[in-house]
């Protein structure tokens, strides 16, 4: 089993992906949309095999921002999300 | 802090990176039915921090875990494709009856060799065979091309048992006395001729399908109450069986 500390690698990109797409200024008038996101972060993995045999990948953004002597393992996440009126246009 | 980390194989971490990213394509369609704007996932991309590990015949990985240093990289990036593009770069998954690499009883030299030159499955063999290619000079003579031939073969018809469904003395226009054996996958290879042995002494095989086999039966077989009937239907396929008349 995964860490409780660490969630599903899917749903830390859902997680990543939940924001809101639109930016409403009313009293300038101005309506705008993020089209694409990029976001690219270190994380932490614990990858495990489930019973069934597959690996299990968990993961978890860094959690502590005090620098110590056991440093954890970044490894690094490049995540891109985009809308599909806009990849359609691609 | 998390457990242990697992040593894995790469095919094995993707097939994991690929199902945890399609269940976060599924949440995103979902939402974008309620959503008029909503996003898909154009990339995903890993950069590990690994430990190597080479046995000799395989690689695996281990993620680095806190603490430890001097680890590798491996990148690993997925990229969105489109139908067509699936079509176009993968093979038609395995029919029902389709034989894998790993169902064949080859020794794991072979078996080794086979996976590098992108064999998987016995339809693959097929493929190279239509294409004029010796796999035997390709694999530096390592891989013996009839003896695996015979192995599926073997495979194929352990799928694909014979079955007797009833055996029935019977009688032919001249009066002469047959063995009628109804079964299912009874001869099924044209290039073998099936060989008949009853009660010790080879017998006359007069027809033979799929499901049908008729056997003369002459003085010679002492044909009794009690009867052992062995029939070789092919190199795979030998029933011995008891024939009450």
């Amino acid at each position: 089993m995964i860490d409780p500390a660490f969630l599903p690698f899917a749903a830390v990109l859902e997680r990543l992906a939940s924001f809101n797409p639109e930016i409403v200024d009313e009293a300038a008038g101005v309506r705008s949309y993020i089209h694409t996101c990029e976001i690219e972060m270190p994380v932490e993995l614990d990858v495990v095999r489930g019973d069934d045999g597959a690996l299990q990948i968990g993961s978890a953004p860094p959690l502590y921002y005090v620098d110590t002597t056991f440093r954890p393992s970044f490894h690094r996440v490049r995540f891109i999300v985009e809308t599909p009126q806009h990849s359609d246009g691609d | 802090m998390a457990t242990e980390n697992t040593a894995w194989q790469l095919e094995d971490f993707v097939d994991s990176l690929v199902v945890e990213l399609d269940k976060t394509r599924e949440t995103l369609a979902v939402k974008s039915i309620n959503k008029a704007l909503s996003y898909s996932v154009k990339e995903v991309a890993l950069d590990l921090n690994i430990f190597p590990n080479y046995d000799g015949d395989q690689v695996t990985f281990i993620t680095a875990q806190p603490g430890q240093q001097g680890a590798s990289k491996v990148s690993i990036q997925l990229g969105s494709i489109t139908d067509q593009q699936v079509r176009a770069t993968s093979k038609v998954p395995g029919a029902k009856n389709e034989i894998r690499l790993n169902q064949i009883d080859v020794d794991k030299k072979t078996r080794k060799e086979l996976r590098k030159l992108g064999v998987n499955s016995a339809e693959d063999l097929k493929e190279l065979e239509r294409k004029n290619v010796d796999i035997a000079k390709v694999s530096d003579n390592s891989i013996d091309y009839r003896k695996l031939a015979s192995q599926i073969e073997k495979t194929r018809r352990s799928q694909n048992p014979p079955k007797v469904d009833a055996a029935v003395l019977s009688m032919d226009q001249s009066q002469s006395p047959y063995l009628l054996i109804r079964g299912q996958n009874l001869a099924t290879d044209p290039r073998f001729e099936p060989v008949a042995v009853i009660n010790d002494k080879l017998a006359e095989v007069l027809f033979c399908d799929e499901n049908e086999m008729r056997i003369r039966i002459t003085d010679d077989h002492n044909f009794s109450a009690n009867n052992e009937v062995v029939l070789t239907v092919d190199p795979f396929a030998v029933l011995r069986m008891n024939v009450k008349a």
